[in-house]
């Protein structure tokens, strides 16, 4: 059995522009789909609480953001947490501007431009991801990373 | 009457249904129920105390909306100087649907969506009473 890392991801989910939506369904989509078992996450505002269990959180995982805006509030607030992310992604530069800070969209209006949109967004998520750890292998045996008692990964 | 928009604040929950559930609530209020007696602004930006939104905030009529009791929407915006009119609970709108299936972070359900839809309800409540000076509960 191989000891697999894991990645912490931290979206900003920006609730004022549609980009911050893209980065929060993008991040789902890698912790869900992409990358299970390889990536985990906490929500940003506890993240920069900074209780035991983020303290837990920033000292164990390498770190990726994902941010709606070049205003870039996860990383600047993972920054101020665990000093320098990993990686740090943004969806105005993944995409343009124009997509990334138009109107916040409800999952009710999800439509097949916006798919697309979040799909080229986990795409790049998943390469990061996979630049830190490595493209998971068939052979590799995940190990999940055990958190202490009483520290519960959200 | 409050001349400004009310500030809607979801929290940012993205690892259970509530988050999700909090979020949906408030676009709908924005974007179907009231959207010229309210305005959004995102919470990453007033956790890292953005002074652009701080100017925002500060003294306005906010509506909190948290997905658990960590109430990181209702307590960043207190540090920031909003005015705390009503803090809204997700796991209250739970209370009437016990044992409900209401989906994940990623997708709701159908229960899950009425849940939601409930709460925008409650909200656009809590926006009127705002708008016309009402005491609040914050
Ligand atoms: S990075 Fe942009 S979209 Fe994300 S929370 Fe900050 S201001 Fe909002
Ligand atoms: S209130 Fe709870 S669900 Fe919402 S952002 Fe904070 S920790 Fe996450």
């Amino acid at each position: 059995m191989v000891e697999v890392k894991k990645v912490g991801i931290i979206s900003c989910s920006g609730e004022e522009c549609a980009g911050g939506g893209i980065s929060r369904l993008a991040a789902r989509h890698v912790l869900e789909s992409a990358r299970p078992g390889r990536t985990v996450t906490i929500c940003l505002p506890l993240f920069l609480a900074g209780g035991e269990e983020e303290r837990y959180f920033a000292r164990t995982f390498p770190t990726i953001t994902i941010d709606g805006c070049d205003k870039r509030c996860a990383m600047r607030a993972t920054e101020k947490l665990s000093g320098q992310v990993t990686q740090a992604l943004t969806v105005s530069e993944l995409l343009d501007s124009e997509s990334a800070l138009a109107a916040p969209f409800s999952q009710r209006q999800l439509n097949g431009e916006r798919e697309k949109q979040i799909a080229k967004v986990s795409a790049a998520l998943t390469e990061a991801v996979d630049e830190i750890i490595g493209k998971p292998a068939a052979k590799d045996l995940l190990t999940p990373t055990t958190p202490p008692a009483g520290i519960r990964l959200l | 009457m409050s001349k400004e928009s009310v500030m809607l604040i979801p929290c940012s929950g993205i690892g259970k249904v509530h988050g999700l559930i909090g979020r949906e609530a408030v676009f709908k209020v924005k974007g179907e129920l009231r959207p010229q007696d309210t305005d959004l602004a995102c919470l990453a930006e007033i956790v890292t105390q953005d002074a652009e939104v701080q100017e925002r905030m500060n003294g306005r009529l906010t509506i909190t909306v948290d997905g658990c009791p960590k109430m990181c929407a209702e307590k960043n915006v207190r540090l920031v100087g909003g005015e705390i009119f009503a803090s809204l609970r997700v796991v209250d709108a739970f209370r009437t649907h016990r044992g409900a299936q209401a989906g994940s972070a990623t997708e709701l359900t159908s229960d899950g969506w009425q849940i939601s839809d409930e709460l925008a309800d409650q909200i656009a409540l809590k926006v009127d009473e705002a708008r016309q000076g009402g005491k609040g509960n914050g």
